[in-house]
Protein backbone atom coordinates (compact mmCIF):
# COMPACT_ATOMS: atom_id res chain seq x y z
CA UNK A 1 0.00 0.00 0.00
CA UNK A 2 1.39 3.42 -0.99
CA UNK A 3 2.21 5.59 1.93
CA UNK A 4 3.00 9.50 1.55
CA UNK A 5 4.03 12.31 3.46
CA UNK A 6 2.33 16.06 2.94
CA UNK A 7 4.67 18.43 1.52
CA UNK A 8 2.43 21.55 1.72
CA UNK A 9 -1.07 22.80 1.40
CA UNK A 10 -1.75 23.75 -1.60
CA UNK A 11 -5.61 25.01 -1.09
CA UNK A 12 -6.84 25.35 2.22
CA UNK A 13 -10.36 24.63 3.33
CA UNK A 14 -11.01 28.66 2.86
CA UNK A 15 -9.48 29.04 -0.65
CA UNK A 16 -12.00 26.40 -1.37
CA UNK A 17 -14.62 27.38 0.06
CA UNK A 18 -14.62 30.80 -2.07
CA UNK A 19 -13.18 29.22 -4.96
CA UNK A 20 -16.46 27.06 -5.06
CA UNK A 21 -18.64 29.93 -3.88
CA UNK A 22 -17.30 31.66 -7.47
CA UNK A 23 -18.15 28.83 -9.37
CA UNK A 24 -21.39 27.88 -8.15
CA UNK A 25 -22.27 32.18 -8.88
CA UNK A 26 -21.33 31.63 -12.94
CA UNK A 27 -22.97 28.48 -12.93
CA UNK A 28 -26.31 29.75 -11.20
CA UNK A 29 -25.72 32.99 -13.86
CA UNK A 30 -24.90 30.75 -16.73
CA UNK A 31 -27.72 27.97 -16.73
CA UNK A 32 -30.52 30.62 -15.08
CA UNK A 33 -33.95 29.43 -16.60
CA UNK A 34 -32.44 26.21 -18.08
CA UNK A 35 -33.22 22.32 -16.60
CA UNK A 36 -29.83 21.83 -15.46
CA UNK A 37 -28.83 18.12 -13.82
CA UNK A 38 -24.80 18.08 -12.57
CA UNK A 39 -23.16 14.51 -12.78
CA UNK A 40 -21.00 13.97 -9.94
CA UNK A 41 -17.85 11.59 -11.04
CA UNK A 42 -17.29 9.39 -7.76
CA UNK A 43 -15.74 9.37 -5.87
CA UNK A 44 -13.53 11.98 -5.97
CA UNK A 45 -15.81 14.67 -6.82
CA UNK A 46 -17.82 13.78 -3.72
CA UNK A 47 -16.75 17.14 -1.45
CA UNK A 48 -16.80 19.69 -4.53
CA UNK A 49 -19.60 18.32 -5.93
CA UNK A 50 -21.16 18.98 -2.32
CA UNK A 51 -20.05 21.99 -1.93
CA UNK A 52 -20.51 23.40 -4.82
CA UNK A 53 -24.49 21.97 -5.75
CA UNK A 54 -25.32 24.06 -2.19
CA UNK A 55 -23.49 26.95 -3.74
CA UNK A 56 -25.49 27.26 -6.63
CA UNK A 57 -28.86 28.99 -6.24
CA UNK A 58 -30.92 27.67 -9.03
CA UNK A 59 -33.23 24.23 -9.14
CA UNK A 60 -30.85 22.10 -10.11
CA UNK A 61 -31.02 17.93 -10.57
CA UNK A 62 -28.21 16.07 -9.08
CA UNK A 63 -26.59 12.49 -9.26
CA UNK A 64 -23.70 10.10 -9.48
CA UNK A 65 -21.88 8.45 -11.51
CA UNK A 66 -18.85 5.95 -11.10
CA UNK A 67 -16.51 4.44 -13.68
CA UNK A 68 -14.38 1.39 -13.05
CA UNK A 69 -11.50 -0.54 -15.50
CA UNK A 70 -12.84 -4.35 -15.93
CA UNK A 71 -9.59 -6.50 -17.00
CA UNK A 72 -10.15 -7.73 -20.31
CA UNK A 73 -8.11 -11.44 -20.69
CA UNK A 74 -7.72 -10.63 -24.49
CA UNK A 75 -6.26 -7.30 -23.94
CA UNK A 76 -3.90 -6.15 -21.18
CA UNK A 77 -5.63 -2.57 -20.66
CA UNK A 78 -8.99 -4.25 -20.05
CA UNK A 79 -12.10 -1.92 -20.88
CA UNK A 80 -13.50 0.87 -18.72
CA UNK A 81 -17.34 0.78 -17.76
CA UNK A 82 -19.58 2.39 -15.94
CA UNK A 83 -20.37 0.86 -12.60
CA UNK A 84 -22.97 3.33 -11.22
CA UNK A 85 -24.88 4.64 -13.65
CA UNK A 86 -27.12 7.73 -13.21
CA UNK A 87 -31.01 7.13 -12.43
CA UNK A 88 -32.02 10.28 -13.69
CA UNK A 89 -33.17 10.90 -17.15
CA UNK A 90 -30.77 13.41 -18.86
CA UNK A 91 -32.38 13.56 -22.22
CA UNK A 92 -33.39 17.27 -23.61
CA UNK A 93 -31.60 18.58 -19.99
CA UNK A 94 -28.08 20.57 -20.06
CA UNK A 95 -25.81 18.41 -18.17
CA UNK A 96 -23.15 19.42 -16.40
CA UNK A 97 -20.08 16.75 -15.26
CA UNK A 98 -18.57 17.20 -12.03
CA UNK A 99 -14.87 16.02 -11.78
CA UNK A 100 -12.43 16.56 -8.88
CA UNK A 101 -9.46 16.82 -11.17
CA UNK A 102 -8.59 16.50 -14.88
CA UNK A 103 -5.15 15.43 -15.82
CA UNK A 104 -5.26 13.44 -19.30
CA UNK A 105 -9.29 14.08 -19.67
CA UNK A 106 -9.29 10.34 -21.11
CA UNK A 107 -11.76 9.56 -18.00
CA UNK A 108 -13.57 12.81 -18.65
CA UNK A 109 -13.52 12.04 -22.42
CA UNK A 110 -15.23 8.44 -22.21
CA UNK A 111 -17.86 10.12 -19.70
CA UNK A 112 -18.94 13.03 -21.87
CA UNK A 113 -19.11 10.37 -25.32
CA UNK A 114 -21.37 7.86 -23.18
CA UNK A 115 -23.44 10.93 -21.74
CA UNK A 116 -24.01 12.22 -24.96
CA UNK A 117 -25.18 9.47 -26.74
CA UNK A 118 -27.95 10.40 -24.10
CA UNK A 119 -29.24 13.54 -25.70
CA UNK A 120 -29.04 16.20 -23.66
CA UNK A 121 -29.91 19.28 -24.51
CA UNK A 122 -26.08 20.21 -23.72
CA UNK A 123 -23.02 18.60 -21.85
CA UNK A 124 -20.14 20.75 -20.29
CA UNK A 125 -17.67 19.70 -17.78
CA UNK A 126 -16.54 21.43 -14.26
CA UNK A 127 -13.19 20.47 -12.69
CA UNK A 128 -11.77 21.81 -9.58
CA UNK A 129 -8.39 21.22 -10.81
CA UNK A 130 -6.99 20.48 -14.17
CA UNK A 131 -3.57 20.01 -15.51
CA UNK A 132 -3.26 21.57 -19.19
CA UNK A 133 0.15 20.28 -19.60
CA UNK A 134 -1.06 16.45 -18.77
CA UNK A 135 -4.38 16.70 -20.77
CA UNK A 136 -4.47 15.04 -24.25
CA UNK A 137 -7.97 15.44 -25.02
CA UNK A 138 -9.88 18.58 -25.84
CA UNK A 139 -12.74 17.40 -23.15
CA UNK A 140 -15.65 20.69 -23.00
CA UNK A 141 -14.22 22.20 -20.09
CA UNK A 142 -16.54 24.95 -19.26
CA UNK A 143 -15.76 25.95 -15.47
CA UNK A 144 -12.28 25.18 -13.51
CA UNK A 145 -11.00 26.15 -10.18
CA UNK A 146 -7.65 25.96 -10.46
CA UNK A 147 -4.48 24.85 -13.06
CA UNK A 148 -2.30 22.64 -11.65
CA UNK A 149 1.30 20.88 -12.79
CA UNK A 150 2.07 17.50 -12.65
CA UNK A 151 2.14 16.53 -8.25
CA UNK A 152 0.66 14.15 -6.35
CA UNK A 153 -2.61 15.59 -4.59
CA UNK A 154 -4.26 14.33 -1.59
CA UNK A 155 -7.46 15.79 -0.05
CA UNK A 156 -10.83 16.91 -0.55
CA UNK A 157 -12.15 13.91 -2.16
CA UNK A 158 -8.63 13.21 -3.92
CA UNK A 159 -7.14 9.73 -2.27
CA UNK A 160 -4.08 7.69 -2.03
CA UNK A 161 -5.23 4.58 -1.66
CA UNK A 162 -8.19 5.30 -0.25
CA UNK A 163 -6.65 7.87 2.35
CA UNK A 164 -7.18 11.38 3.07
CA UNK A 165 -9.80 11.77 1.09
CA UNK A 166 -11.44 13.08 3.94
CA UNK A 167 -8.91 16.47 4.56
CA UNK A 168 -10.90 19.67 4.13
CA UNK A 169 -8.04 21.11 2.15
CA UNK A 170 -5.55 19.77 -0.68
CA UNK A 171 -2.49 19.09 0.09
CA UNK A 172 0.63 18.04 -2.36
CA UNK A 173 2.50 14.85 -0.97
CA UNK A 174 5.35 12.81 -1.47
CA UNK A 175 4.62 9.62 -2.38
CA UNK A 176 7.94 7.51 -0.11
CA UNK A 177 6.53 3.97 -0.84
CA UNK A 178 4.55 2.04 -3.60
CA UNK B 1 -17.33 22.60 -37.39
CA UNK B 2 -13.98 21.77 -36.80
CA UNK B 3 -14.22 20.94 -33.43
CA UNK B 4 -16.65 18.22 -32.30
CA UNK B 5 -17.01 18.80 -28.76
CA UNK B 6 -16.88 22.51 -28.92
CA UNK B 7 -17.18 24.09 -25.27
CA UNK B 8 -20.43 22.87 -24.64
CA UNK B 9 -21.45 20.12 -26.59
CA UNK B 10 -25.44 20.79 -27.79
CA UNK B 11 -27.49 17.60 -27.44
CA UNK B 12 -29.48 18.48 -30.80
CA UNK B 13 -26.29 18.87 -32.75
CA UNK B 14 -25.38 15.26 -31.67
CA UNK B 15 -25.10 14.36 -34.99
CA UNK B 16 -22.49 16.52 -35.91
CA UNK B 17 -19.91 14.40 -33.82
CA UNK B 18 -20.83 11.74 -36.27
CA UNK B 19 -20.05 13.50 -39.34
CA UNK B 20 -23.37 14.84 -40.59
CA UNK B 21 -22.27 18.13 -40.25
CA UNK B 22 -19.17 20.12 -41.25
CA UNK B 23 -17.06 19.29 -44.90
CA UNK B 24 -20.21 16.41 -45.43
CA UNK B 25 -23.38 17.45 -44.58
CA UNK B 26 -25.67 15.20 -46.13
CA UNK B 27 -25.68 11.23 -46.96
CA UNK B 28 -27.88 8.66 -48.61
CA UNK B 29 -28.12 5.30 -48.14
CA UNK B 30 -29.68 3.05 -50.47
CA UNK B 31 -31.13 -0.79 -49.82
CA UNK B 32 -31.57 -3.01 -52.31
CA UNK B 33 -33.75 -6.33 -50.80
CA UNK B 34 -35.33 -9.46 -51.03
CA UNK B 35 -38.74 -10.05 -49.96
CA UNK B 36 -38.86 -11.54 -47.06
CA UNK B 37 -35.63 -10.21 -45.99
CA UNK B 38 -36.68 -7.54 -43.53
CA UNK B 39 -35.37 -5.10 -45.61
CA UNK B 40 -37.83 -2.72 -45.87
CA UNK B 41 -38.19 -2.99 -41.51
CA UNK B 42 -34.30 -2.15 -41.68
CA UNK B 43 -34.67 0.76 -44.02
CA UNK B 44 -37.40 2.17 -41.99
CA UNK B 45 -35.29 1.48 -38.44
CA UNK B 46 -32.52 3.44 -40.35
CA UNK B 47 -34.22 6.22 -41.06
CA UNK B 48 -36.40 6.56 -37.85
CA UNK B 49 -32.93 6.69 -36.06
CA UNK B 50 -30.92 8.83 -38.53
CA UNK B 51 -34.50 11.10 -39.07
CA UNK B 52 -33.64 11.05 -42.62
CA UNK B 53 -36.21 10.63 -45.06
CA UNK B 54 -37.51 6.88 -46.32
CA UNK B 55 -38.21 6.80 -50.03
CA UNK B 56 -39.78 3.76 -51.45
CA UNK B 57 -40.95 2.64 -55.06
CA UNK B 58 -44.39 4.07 -54.35
CA UNK B 59 -43.46 7.19 -53.85
CA UNK B 60 -41.72 7.86 -57.32
CA UNK B 61 -44.99 8.89 -59.18
CA UNK B 62 -46.47 11.02 -56.67
CA UNK B 63 -43.43 12.71 -55.47
CA UNK B 64 -41.38 13.18 -58.99
CA UNK B 65 -43.92 12.71 -62.03
CA UNK B 66 -47.17 14.19 -60.85
CA UNK B 67 -46.89 17.30 -62.88
CA UNK B 68 -45.18 15.92 -66.24
CA UNK B 69 -47.89 12.50 -66.44
CA UNK B 70 -51.35 11.89 -67.01
CA UNK B 71 -53.26 9.15 -65.46
CA UNK B 72 -52.38 6.44 -67.87
CA UNK B 73 -48.45 6.96 -67.96
CA UNK B 74 -48.91 7.34 -64.18
CA UNK B 75 -50.22 3.65 -64.10
CA UNK B 76 -47.21 2.80 -67.15
CA UNK B 77 -44.67 4.01 -64.37
CA UNK B 78 -46.22 1.83 -61.93
CA UNK B 79 -46.47 -0.86 -64.06
CA UNK B 80 -43.36 -0.99 -66.26
CA UNK B 81 -39.62 -0.83 -66.09
CA UNK B 82 -39.23 -0.04 -69.70
CA UNK B 83 -42.22 3.30 -69.52
CA UNK B 84 -39.42 4.80 -67.68
CA UNK B 85 -37.09 4.93 -70.60
CA UNK B 86 -40.00 7.00 -72.77
CA UNK B 87 -39.86 10.10 -73.62
CA UNK B 88 -41.76 12.66 -71.54
CA UNK B 89 -43.84 15.46 -73.18
CA UNK B 90 -40.88 18.36 -72.05
CA UNK B 91 -38.27 15.94 -73.44
CA UNK B 92 -35.49 13.32 -71.74
CA UNK B 93 -36.98 10.44 -70.39
CA UNK B 94 -39.04 9.42 -67.10
CA UNK B 95 -35.39 7.92 -66.12
CA UNK B 96 -33.61 11.18 -66.50
CA UNK B 97 -36.54 13.00 -64.60
CA UNK B 98 -36.00 10.48 -61.69
CA UNK B 99 -32.27 10.60 -61.75
CA UNK B 100 -32.16 14.71 -62.07
CA UNK B 101 -34.90 14.47 -59.73
CA UNK B 102 -32.92 12.27 -56.76
CA UNK B 103 -30.02 14.13 -57.48
CA UNK B 104 -31.72 17.25 -56.64
CA UNK B 105 -33.19 16.05 -53.23
CA UNK B 106 -29.65 14.10 -52.24
CA UNK B 107 -27.96 17.97 -52.89
CA UNK B 108 -30.42 19.66 -49.82
CA UNK B 109 -31.16 16.33 -47.34
CA UNK B 110 -29.91 13.11 -46.21
CA UNK B 111 -32.47 10.08 -47.60
CA UNK B 112 -32.50 6.06 -47.73
CA UNK B 113 -33.65 4.91 -50.80
CA UNK B 114 -35.28 1.24 -51.11
CA UNK B 115 -34.98 -0.41 -54.11
CA UNK B 116 -35.87 1.04 -57.69
CA UNK B 117 -32.62 0.37 -58.45
CA UNK B 118 -31.46 3.47 -56.36
CA UNK B 119 -28.03 2.38 -55.63
CA UNK B 120 -27.26 2.46 -59.89
CA UNK B 121 -28.40 6.13 -59.60
CA UNK B 122 -26.20 6.90 -56.93
CA UNK B 123 -23.26 4.69 -57.90
CA UNK B 124 -20.85 7.48 -58.35
CA UNK B 125 -22.27 9.78 -54.95
CA UNK B 126 -19.98 10.55 -52.71
CA UNK B 127 -21.45 10.27 -49.93
CA UNK B 128 -23.73 7.30 -50.33
CA UNK B 129 -23.66 3.92 -49.57
CA UNK B 130 -25.33 0.67 -50.65
CA UNK B 131 -26.53 -2.13 -48.93
CA UNK B 132 -28.36 -5.36 -49.97
CA UNK B 133 -30.33 -7.28 -47.58
CA UNK B 134 -30.52 -10.66 -48.34
CA UNK B 135 -31.91 -13.97 -46.78
CA UNK B 136 -32.14 -18.22 -48.03
CA UNK B 137 -34.53 -18.90 -49.56
CA UNK B 138 -36.10 -21.28 -46.61
CA UNK B 139 -36.22 -18.58 -44.42
CA UNK B 140 -37.99 -15.91 -46.61
CA UNK B 141 -40.57 -18.45 -47.50
CA UNK B 142 -41.13 -19.32 -43.89
CA UNK B 143 -41.38 -15.35 -43.39
CA UNK B 144 -43.42 -14.88 -46.13
CA UNK B 145 -46.27 -17.55 -45.27
CA UNK B 146 -46.17 -16.23 -41.44
CA UNK B 147 -46.87 -12.60 -43.18
CA UNK B 148 -49.28 -13.46 -45.49
CA UNK B 149 -50.65 -16.66 -44.29
CA UNK B 150 -50.01 -18.50 -46.81
CA UNK B 151 -48.93 -21.83 -47.99
CA UNK B 152 -45.28 -23.12 -48.76
CA UNK B 153 -46.49 -22.78 -52.68
CA UNK B 154 -48.09 -19.33 -52.83
CA UNK B 155 -45.26 -17.93 -50.45
CA UNK B 156 -42.60 -19.60 -53.54
CA UNK B 157 -45.06 -18.34 -56.22
CA UNK B 158 -44.98 -14.77 -54.23
CA UNK B 159 -41.14 -14.84 -54.13
CA UNK B 160 -40.98 -15.88 -57.36
CA UNK B 161 -42.80 -12.70 -58.72
CA UNK B 162 -41.07 -10.12 -56.74
CA UNK B 163 -37.62 -11.51 -57.61
CA UNK B 164 -38.17 -11.53 -61.17
CA UNK B 165 -39.99 -7.74 -60.53
CA UNK B 166 -37.36 -6.92 -59.26
CA UNK B 167 -34.81 -7.78 -61.50
CA UNK B 168 -36.82 -7.15 -64.39
CA UNK B 169 -37.18 -3.32 -63.15
CA UNK B 170 -33.32 -2.94 -62.45
CA UNK B 171 -32.28 -4.74 -65.77
CA UNK B 172 -34.99 -3.02 -68.05
CA UNK B 173 -34.11 0.64 -66.83
CA UNK B 174 -30.19 0.47 -65.64
CA UNK B 175 -29.18 -2.62 -67.98
CA UNK B 176 -27.25 -3.85 -64.32
CA UNK B 177 -27.84 -7.32 -63.33
CA UNK B 178 -28.79 -6.30 -59.64
CA UNK B 179 -27.85 -9.13 -58.14
CA UNK B 180 -24.36 -8.09 -58.69
CA UNK B 181 -22.15 -7.98 -55.62
CA UNK B 182 -20.35 -4.97 -57.07
CA UNK B 183 -23.18 -2.35 -56.90
CA UNK B 184 -23.05 -2.79 -52.75
CA UNK B 185 -20.92 -2.02 -50.07
CA UNK B 186 -22.04 -4.22 -47.73
CA UNK B 187 -24.51 -7.24 -47.77
CA UNK B 188 -26.31 -8.77 -45.23
CA UNK B 189 -27.65 -11.82 -44.82
CA UNK B 190 -30.13 -11.83 -42.20
CA UNK B 191 -30.85 -15.87 -41.62
CA UNK B 192 -29.28 -15.45 -38.77
CA UNK B 193 -29.10 -11.54 -38.26
CA UNK B 194 -31.64 -9.91 -36.31
CA UNK B 195 -32.96 -6.09 -37.94
CA UNK B 196 -31.72 -4.03 -34.70
CA UNK B 197 -28.28 -5.97 -35.55
CA UNK B 198 -28.26 -4.86 -39.28
CA UNK B 199 -28.92 -1.65 -38.15
CA UNK B 200 -26.42 -1.06 -35.62
CA UNK B 201 -24.14 -2.36 -38.73
CA UNK B 202 -25.35 0.04 -40.86
CA UNK B 203 -25.28 2.73 -39.23
CA UNK B 204 -21.73 1.99 -37.88
CA UNK B 205 -20.51 1.92 -41.31
CA UNK B 206 -22.26 4.77 -42.39
CA UNK B 207 -20.47 6.91 -39.31
CA UNK B 208 -17.67 6.01 -40.32
CA UNK B 209 -17.89 6.44 -44.15
CA UNK B 210 -19.10 10.09 -43.00
CA UNK B 211 -16.11 10.42 -41.11
CA UNK B 212 -13.96 9.52 -43.89
CA UNK B 213 -15.18 11.71 -46.47
CA UNK B 214 -14.72 14.42 -43.48
CA UNK B 215 -11.09 14.09 -43.57
CA UNK B 216 -10.69 13.45 -47.46
CA UNK B 217 -12.86 16.73 -47.17
CA UNK B 218 -10.83 19.00 -44.61
CA UNK B 219 -7.41 17.54 -46.61
CA UNK B 220 -8.72 18.99 -49.98
CA UNK B 221 -9.50 22.05 -48.08
CA UNK B 222 -6.15 22.87 -46.45
CA UNK B 223 -4.18 21.01 -48.93
CA UNK B 224 -3.12 17.99 -46.43
CA UNK B 225 -2.76 14.95 -47.81
CA UNK B 226 -4.96 12.11 -47.06
CA UNK B 227 -4.09 8.46 -45.85
CA UNK B 228 -6.71 7.05 -44.74
CA UNK B 229 -6.93 4.31 -47.54
CA UNK B 230 -3.46 3.01 -47.35
CA UNK B 231 -3.14 0.54 -44.73
CA UNK B 232 -1.91 1.83 -41.47
CA UNK B 233 0.48 -0.33 -39.26
CA UNK B 234 1.97 0.75 -36.32
CA UNK B 235 5.96 1.79 -36.78
CA UNK B 236 6.64 0.69 -32.94
CA UNK B 237 4.85 -1.36 -30.21
CA UNK B 238 4.78 2.10 -27.99
CA UNK B 239 2.09 3.41 -30.67
CA UNK B 240 0.21 -0.06 -30.15
CA UNK B 241 0.42 0.10 -26.35
CA UNK B 242 -1.09 3.76 -26.77
CA UNK B 243 -3.73 2.56 -29.14
CA UNK B 244 -4.75 -0.03 -26.44
CA UNK B 245 -5.14 2.87 -23.84
CA UNK B 246 -7.80 4.80 -26.20
CA UNK B 247 -9.30 1.30 -26.61
CA UNK B 248 -9.77 1.13 -22.84
CA UNK B 249 -11.81 4.21 -22.30
CA UNK B 250 -13.88 3.42 -26.46
CA UNK B 251 -12.52 6.68 -27.47
CA UNK B 252 -12.12 6.76 -31.39
CA UNK B 253 -9.47 6.91 -33.28
CA UNK B 254 -7.62 6.75 -36.35
CA UNK B 255 -4.31 6.27 -37.27
CA UNK B 256 -2.28 8.39 -39.12
CA UNK B 257 -4.95 9.63 -41.35
CA UNK B 258 -3.59 12.59 -42.36
CA UNK B 259 -0.12 14.67 -43.65
CA UNK B 260 0.08 18.38 -42.74
CA UNK B 261 2.76 19.61 -45.42
CA UNK B 262 4.56 22.26 -43.21
CA UNK B 263 7.50 23.48 -45.37
CA UNK B 264 8.49 23.95 -48.96
CA UNK B 265 10.83 24.88 -51.56
CA UNK B 266 11.08 27.58 -54.03
CA UNK B 267 9.45 25.61 -56.44
CA UNK B 268 6.50 24.34 -54.08
CA UNK B 269 7.85 21.37 -53.30
CA UNK B 270 7.35 19.68 -49.65
CA UNK B 271 9.85 19.45 -47.94
CA UNK B 272 8.78 19.33 -44.59
CA UNK B 273 5.78 17.78 -43.45
CA UNK B 274 4.00 15.96 -40.06
CA UNK B 275 1.71 13.13 -39.97
CA UNK B 276 0.55 12.87 -35.90
CA UNK B 277 0.14 9.33 -35.18
CA UNK B 278 -3.48 9.44 -34.09
CA UNK B 279 -6.79 11.45 -34.70
CA UNK B 280 -9.26 10.91 -32.14
CA UNK B 281 -12.66 11.63 -34.15
CA UNK B 282 -14.78 12.57 -32.04
CA UNK B 283 -12.66 15.30 -29.99
CA UNK B 284 -10.95 16.43 -33.42
CA UNK B 285 -7.54 16.41 -31.84
CA UNK B 286 -4.17 15.36 -33.31
CA UNK B 287 -1.81 13.21 -30.41
CA UNK B 288 1.84 12.42 -31.51
CA UNK B 289 4.01 9.88 -29.43
CA UNK B 290 7.56 10.69 -28.69
CA UNK B 291 9.14 7.72 -27.19
CA UNK B 292 12.78 8.47 -28.84
CA UNK B 293 15.15 10.53 -28.10
CA UNK B 294 15.35 14.21 -27.78
CA UNK B 295 16.96 15.17 -31.08
CA UNK B 296 14.05 13.61 -32.63
CA UNK B 297 11.99 15.40 -29.75
CA UNK B 298 13.31 18.92 -31.06
CA UNK B 299 12.44 18.48 -34.75
CA UNK B 300 8.42 16.78 -34.19
CA UNK B 301 8.20 20.66 -31.44
CA UNK B 302 9.38 22.26 -34.63
CA UNK B 303 7.09 20.69 -37.00
CA UNK B 304 3.93 21.01 -34.76
CA UNK B 305 5.09 25.26 -34.18
CA UNK B 306 4.48 25.30 -37.93
CA UNK B 307 1.85 23.19 -37.74
CA UNK B 308 -0.22 25.63 -35.54
CA UNK B 309 0.96 28.36 -37.79
CA UNK B 310 -0.57 27.40 -40.99
CA UNK B 311 -3.44 25.14 -39.86
CA UNK B 312 -5.04 27.34 -37.35
CA UNK B 313 -7.74 25.98 -35.65
CA UNK B 314 -5.81 22.45 -35.48
CA UNK B 315 -5.44 20.67 -31.80
CA UNK B 316 -2.63 18.97 -32.23
CA UNK B 317 -0.65 17.69 -29.00
CA UNK B 318 3.13 15.99 -28.61
CA UNK B 319 3.08 13.55 -25.35
CA UNK B 320 5.98 12.78 -24.24
CA UNK B 321 8.17 9.94 -23.30
CA UNK B 322 7.85 10.65 -19.51
CA UNK B 323 3.91 11.36 -20.00
CA UNK B 324 3.48 8.23 -22.39
CA UNK B 325 5.38 5.91 -19.53
CA UNK B 326 3.93 7.64 -16.53
CA UNK B 327 0.20 6.50 -18.55
CA UNK B 328 1.36 3.32 -19.15
CA UNK B 329 2.52 2.74 -15.82
CA UNK B 330 -0.58 3.82 -14.74
CA UNK B 331 -2.19 1.15 -16.67
CA UNK B 332 -0.37 -1.68 -15.63
CA UNK B 333 -1.62 -0.67 -11.49
CA UNK B 334 -5.20 -0.88 -13.28
CA UNK B 335 -5.86 2.56 -12.04
CA UNK B 336 -8.69 4.29 -14.37
CA UNK B 337 -8.83 7.50 -12.49
CA UNK B 338 -8.18 10.33 -14.21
Amino acid sequence: MAEYKQRRILYSTEALQAKVAEIGRHISRDYAGKELVLVGVLKGSLYFFADLTRAIDIPIGVDFIAIGSIPNTTNQTGIVRITKDLDLDITGKHVLVIEDIIRTGLTTAYLVQNLDARKPASISVCSLLVNPDQQLINVPISYFGYEITNTWLIGYGMDISEKGRNLPYIAEIEKINS
Amino acid sequence: MKCRFPDAVQGSDAASIHGRTGGIALSILTISRQLGSFGDEIAEALARKLDWELINRNQLVPRFFADISDSREKHLLNESAKFFLSQTKAGGTYLDVLKESLLDLAGRQSAVLVGFGSQIIFADFRDSLHIRITAPENIRQARIRKQFHVSENEAIQILETADRKHKRFVSAVFGIDLTDSGNYDLTLNTALLSVDECVATILSLQREHSLRLQIEAECEQCDSIDHQAEVSLFKNPSEADFAKILDMYQIDWKYEPKTFPVEWDAEGNVTMAFSPDFYLTKFDTYLELTTMNQKYVTQKNKKMKKMRELYPGTNVKIIYKKDFYSLIDRFSMGSSDS
